[in-house]
Parts: C-alpha cells; structure tokens; sequence
C-alpha cells in the first residue's frame, strides 16, 4: 500500500546446455521481467534464437492469416491440452489449410466466373434489339460488316451510296448491324465516322443476344447459390476449427516467444547469462524452481540494487489491496508511479468515488447506472473493462449514499419543503424535510434531506473546504517524496513552505476580520514566500496565484452537481407540469418521452460530467503536488493461458 | 413614461441575465481554450495512443473557466 511492491535485481548464469531447460522453466513460473541485454561495450554477444524459432513463426503466421480470414474472435472455452494440440499441431494445420483452400480456390473460380458473365451480359445488352444470331455475325469472304452505335439511322446516306445492303437499325439503343459488300468497305466507313459510329465488340458465341443474356442470368444465380453454399462451408470449417485455432494461437505464440528469447539474453561461446527483475518476495521462488528445474546447473543470484542509479529501469508492480485494485486503471491513464516514489492509488480509491458521488448524488442515477455496470461487466467481455466497470460501481454506491443525504431521485426531491415562497412538495408523502441548524454563511438552513439548489453557497463552501483538505494532503505526500529523494532540507523548503503560506494567509484573513494586526500573518506568508523561493527557485513564487486557482476549483464539485440537478429538474418541469394534460391522452405519450429521452441524456451526462471533473481533480489539482510517475510497466517473461493447459 | 416602466422593473429579471452572461461568456472562454488543447491532444493521440490520459487532462484545464462562471451565476441568484 502506498507503495509499489520492491523489487530485486536477479541475474541467472549458466552452461549453454541447460538454456532451453532454463527459459522454458522461467517461462511457467511468469515472474522474471528480463531486462534486455545490449551489445554494446560488452565482451558478451545477443544469444542466437533455438533452432524451431523459424518453424514456429512460419506456422504462426499461417495459422494468423487463417484466423483473421475466418475473423476468429476471442471467447471463453474450456481448456486443451497442450501436449495433445503439439502432436496434432501439424496434422490439422495442414488439414484446414487444404480444406480452407479447397474452398477458397473454388469460391475464387467462381466469383470469376460471375465476372466473366456479367462481362458478356454488358457486350451483349446492345445488341438486343437486332434480330441476329452472334455467329452470323462473321465468317464472310465477301461482305464487310458494320457493328456500332451511331448518332441516328443511316438508312439514307448509306443508300446514297450503294444499294447493295443490309441494314438492322434499332433506333431505342442507335446500334446498327450494317452487312456491305467487302469492295464498299472503306467509303462506308468514311460515311459511318460522320454519324460518331463506335464499333461494338461481338462476343464468339452462338444464338441470338437475348437469348445468351438470359442463359447467363440463369447461370448466374446458380453460381450465386454455389457461393453461398461454399460461405456455408467456410463457416462450418470456422465452427469446426475455431477452439483449434484459438488454442494453437497460444501454444505457438508461447513457443514463439520462448524460441526467440535468447535474443534479450548474453551469452558467449559456452554460457549465458540473463539479466531481470523480480519482485522482491517471489526472489527465493524463482532461484528453487530454476535451480531444481536444472539439477542445479545455473546460478541465480541477487545483486545489489543502486536504486538512485537504477530507477527508471526498475520496473514497477502495484501493490495495493484487492479492493482498491480497480483505480489502478485510472494511474494508469495517468502514469506509472516511479519505483522510489509513493503510490496514491488507495488515495485515489477514496477521494475519486467521493467526489463523484458527491456530484451526483442522486439515487435514480446510481440506480440506473449502478445496473448498467453490472450489466456490461457480465455480458462484455472485453480485456481492460471490468476494471472501469468497477470503478464505475463504486462510484455509484458512492453516489447512492449521497443520494439519499440529498434526498433526490432523478431530479425530483423525496422530502416536502417548506420555503418562505410556499410548500415543495416530494415524492413520499408525508416525509418531511427536518431543519438541523442555521448554515453560518448566507443565511441557508441546513436541513436532512440536503436541498442543494437551496444551499448553493453553503455547498460551495463545503466543497471548498474539502479541496483545501485534499491539496494539503498532496502536500504532505509531496514532502515525503522529496524527503525520500533529496533530504530534509529540501523537503521543508520545497513543501512545508507550503503550508506556511497557507497558515500566513489565514493569518491575514483573521486579521483582516480584526482578531489580530494583519503584520503577524503578511510577517508568516513573507516567510513562507521566502522559503519557497529558496527551495524552487523563481519558479516557486510565481506557483503561488495557483494555491488560489486551485482551491477554488473544488467549487465545481458543489457547481456541477447542481447544474445535473437542475438539467434533472428542467426535465421533469417541461414532462410533467408543462406537456402532461389534465386527462389521458396523445399528449402523455410526448410528456413521457420527453421524460425519458431527457433522462436518458443526463445519464449519460451523469457518466461524463462528474467522472471527468473528479478524475480531474485527482490529475490536475492533487497530482501536481507530488506525483512524477513514468514507471515502467512490470511485465514478466511468461505467458497467462486462456485456451490451454500443460 | 418609458423611464418610469423602467425603474419598476423586476431585480430578479436582471440578475438572470447577469447569470446568464456569467455562464454563457464563460462557457465560450472556455471552449475556445478547449478547442486548441483537444486538437493538439487528438493529433498526439493518433501518433501514441497513452497519450489519451494527459490529452483528456490537458483538454478539460479551461473547464475551470465555465466553472467559475458557474459557481459566479449561483452566487448571483
């Protein structure tokens, strides 16, 4: 808690002989994070890949085509043996391949010949109108033959010329079948360019146009249907294959990556050494299995760690209880703490679903949501979701609670209350709002339920309060990071000046209210300006107007939260006082959509808006005062099997 | 006669307004601030997608403007 997890520095020596035996041991146990060797400035050479490494990757690589050709998608199956799929592995690849081939060879001969046909429908379409079979089309000695669109009938002009013709005019499409004598060729076709004549090309078929487009539209619905029983092939090899392919994904990409792992070691003529780290507590664990795994033959030992040296490339691994777990996505999506460096994430479990909740605060919301979470949690099976999903739970039982202290369900208020300008009424009857005391500020009454939008400025406040709270907490973690880092000198001046500039100005403010003379506390925030100047430089006092900036920015906690509650109100006023009639009629329906498209929106607004401005509040207002990040991810040489098992 | 319907006129209309400016002026303050952090932040994202995260933060900092505009018009009323 509050830090990630130590890490030790372990470093595995041994004879060449046993770096299969050693990998593949390292690979099971899933602990080590190999720190990559580099060639450079060492006597030490990149280990070469094991002899398979080419193998498994072609086979990869096959088996990847296949799959994405299949569009297999992750899902849950029970799992293969592994040591079973490796002596099939090559029997079946080659057998979906063939059969996948099979398929694909004759879907593709198909597909071109629907190609062809539509080709020919096309040169055909043309010559529809004239009653001429295609083989009459050619194979004269003596006559020239003339077929084109034209611009219109060349009866005339042709018979201008000759009479010896025979002329076929379609005049919907303007093709002409123009037969001549052969000696007539070469002035006909001067006449023919005048009329824009374009030669049509004559398939080398038999039988009239309409006919072969006919035939072909018959063949083609047939090649249709061959198609779709070949898809329906395909689709049942996917069914068949698809636990096969999954599995055999893993089992080669496991292999893949244990054949290609000497790249990241050293080694030399005889022996190799591997270079990692491993947290702290599973060290022993690690030196017993590798040691026993060859009969003591490799020599594991822990070195020393020079953490100031070393940090950035230790790797970094959580360490938090399971409950706050889920935040750990949202240090994520910010950065990995350092290794020397503390880890706010149980910080960020209280105050990130606080701040929600008190945003929200509406029990119909958290309801709705609360549901949705659960449902997408259930049904979506999507890596890197449940642990949103969880944060978004906690939000909402945050904001449930803060729902029924605000007594509101989606924007209607459940208890009645009594104002100067006459009765409010809630939604249980008889529940009436109880007055606790009188706020000291601007007059508002503090009451159970909490009416928000009657207390803004109060809200405000609290909200206020809480940020300095919080911002002061940042600077208490601040001032152990850098006492941690440079000493204690440095933390005072960089961080405990902090405070004092703090205590300075509310010194001032007391002044000012004439509890003492205002020198005492401008004499403080001097001081504090002082110290901060010396620890941060120029830098320092020049943060200052922040300290201000940033308080004041917890307001939007009490500020958004009232404009959701008034977008839920506004809602509620235009359905039911504005569109909802008197007696039942089309008018409910629009009253109830409105109702419902309404909510729908401020739903999906409730997700955005205070999810948005608390996450911001941790990065923005709270993180600046302490945290770096820019850890490295640990991510441990192994692999976590889905589909197989040894 | 127009002055005097003037001077009559209700405080409260006039305090909506105030709000309104408040939150309406702010809220285009802040929109302009977003539209050039949320441009940058998509174009580092489409390059390295991490950068989601620090974009999403870097956008929503001019928020605090409408916010303030915010807190400003409840005051107001």
């Amino acid at each position: 808690m509050l830090k990630p997890q130590s890490m030790s520095r372990a470093v595995i020596v041994g004879h060449k002989n046993v770096l299969n035996k050693t990998v593949d041991t390292l690979h099971n146990t899933n602990i080590l994070h190999i720190e990559d060797f580099n060639e450079s400035e060492s006597t030490f050479k990149i280990g070469k890949p094991f002899e398979n490494a080419a193998d498994v990757s072609k086979k990869l690589v096959k088996l990847r085509a296949i799959s994405s050709y299949l569009g297999i998608k992750p899902k849950e199956v029970p799992k293969q043996n592994a040591e079973r799929l490796w002596m099939e592995l090559d029997e079946k690849l080659s057998a979906l391949e063939s059969e996948l081939n099979e398929k694909t060879d004759e879907k593709g001969a198909l597909e071109n010949r629907l190609k062809d046909l539509e080709a020919l429908q096309k040169d055909l379409e043309p010559l529809t109108g004239i009653p001429i079979s295609l083989e009459n089309y050619s194979g004269y000695e003596s006559i020239a033959v003339f077929v084109g669109i034209v611009k219109e009938d060349v009866r005339s002009a042709i018979s201008e010329i000759t009479n010896e013709f025979e002329l076929d005019y379609d005049s919907q499409k303007n093709v002409i079948a123009l037969f001549v004598k052969k000696e007539m060729e070469q002035s006909i076709s001067k006449v023919l360019l005048e009329f824009e004549y374009r030669e049509l090309k004559i398939p080398k078929l038999e039988g009239k146009p309409a006919e072969l487009i006919s035939n072909a539209e018959q063949e083609k619905t047939k090649i249709l249907s061959q198609i779709e029983a070949i898809d329906r092939d395909i689709t049942s090899i996917r069914e068949k294959y698809s636990d096969f392919i999954l599995a055999t994904d893993e089992i080669l990409s496991i292999e893949s990556q244990k054949s290609e792992a000497p790249l990241r070691f050293a080694t030399s003529e005889q022996s190799f050494v591997i270079d990692g780290w491993v947290p702290s507590k599973d060290f022993e664990k690690l030196k017993t299995t590798v040691e026993k795994a060859t009969n003591g033959h490799v020599f594991v030992t822990e070195q020393e760690v020079k953490i100031k040296e070393e940090e950035k490339s230790i790797p970094i691994e959580y360490d938090n209880p399971k409950i706050s777990r889920p935040f750990q996505a949202i240090m994520d999506l910010y950065a990995r703490p350092r290794y020397t460096e503390l880890d706010p994430t149980v910080l960020v479990f209280i105050a990130f679903p606080l701040f929600y909740g008190m945003i929200l605060g509406d029990i119909g919301y958290a309801l709705i949501l609360l549901s949705l979470a659960l449902g997408i949690k259930k049904f979506v099976k999507i890596e890197g979701l449940v642990p949103l999903m969880n944060v978004l739970i906690y939000c909402q039982i945050s904001s449930l609670i803060f729902g029924l202290l605000y007594g509101e369900v989606l924007g209607f208020s459940l208890a009645s209350l009594h104002t100067e300008h006459g009765v409010v009424e809630g939604l249980i009857p008889g529940f009436e709002t109880i007055t606790l005391f009188e706020s000291p500020i601007a007059g508002e009454v503090i009451t159970y339920p909490i009416h928000r939008t009657h207390m803004a400025t109060t809200m405000i406040l609290i909200s206020i309060i809480i940020g300095i709270i919080h911002i002061n907490m940042g600077y208490i973690l601040g001032f152990i990071n850098e006492y941690k880092k440079h000493g204690l000198p440095a933390a005072v001046l960089e961080k405990a000046s902090w405070f004092i500039v703090e205590i300075g100005a509310g010194l001032i403010a007391l002044g000012a209210l004439g509890y003492m003379p205002v020198t005492i506390g401008a004499a403080v925030l001097l001081i504090g300006v002082v110290m901060l100047a010396k620890g941060e430089g120029i830098k320092g006092p020049l943060e200052l107007p922040t300290l201000l900036s940033n308080t004041l920015s917890y307001s939007r906690i009490a500020a958004v939260g009232l404009s959701s509650v008034y977008i839920a109100s506004t809602v509620n006023l235009i359905a039911f006082e504005m569109l909802m009639p008197e007696k039942f009629g089309i008018m409910t329906f629009v009253a109830i959509i409105v109702f419902l498209i309404g909510h729908a929106i401020n739903t999906i607004l409730s997700i955005i808006a205070p999810g948005l401005h608390s996450l911001r509040l941790q990065y923005v207002e709270f993180f600046t005062k302490f945290y770096e990040g820019g850890g490295k991810k640990y991510n441990p040489f192994g692999y976590k099997r889905k589909y197989t098992e040894e | 006669m127009v002055g005097e319907e003037l001077t009559t006129m209700d405080p409260s209309g006039l305090k909506a307004i105030g709000a309104g400016l408040a939150v309406g002026l702010a809220g285009i303050a802040s929109g302009l601030g977003e539209k050039d952090i949320g441009t940058a932040a998509v174009a580092a994202m489409t390059e390295k997608e991490e950068m989601f995260g620090k974009g999403l933060i870097m956008t929503v900092i001019p928020e605090s403007i409408v916010i303030f505009g915010l807190v400003v018009a409840l005051l107001i009323k």
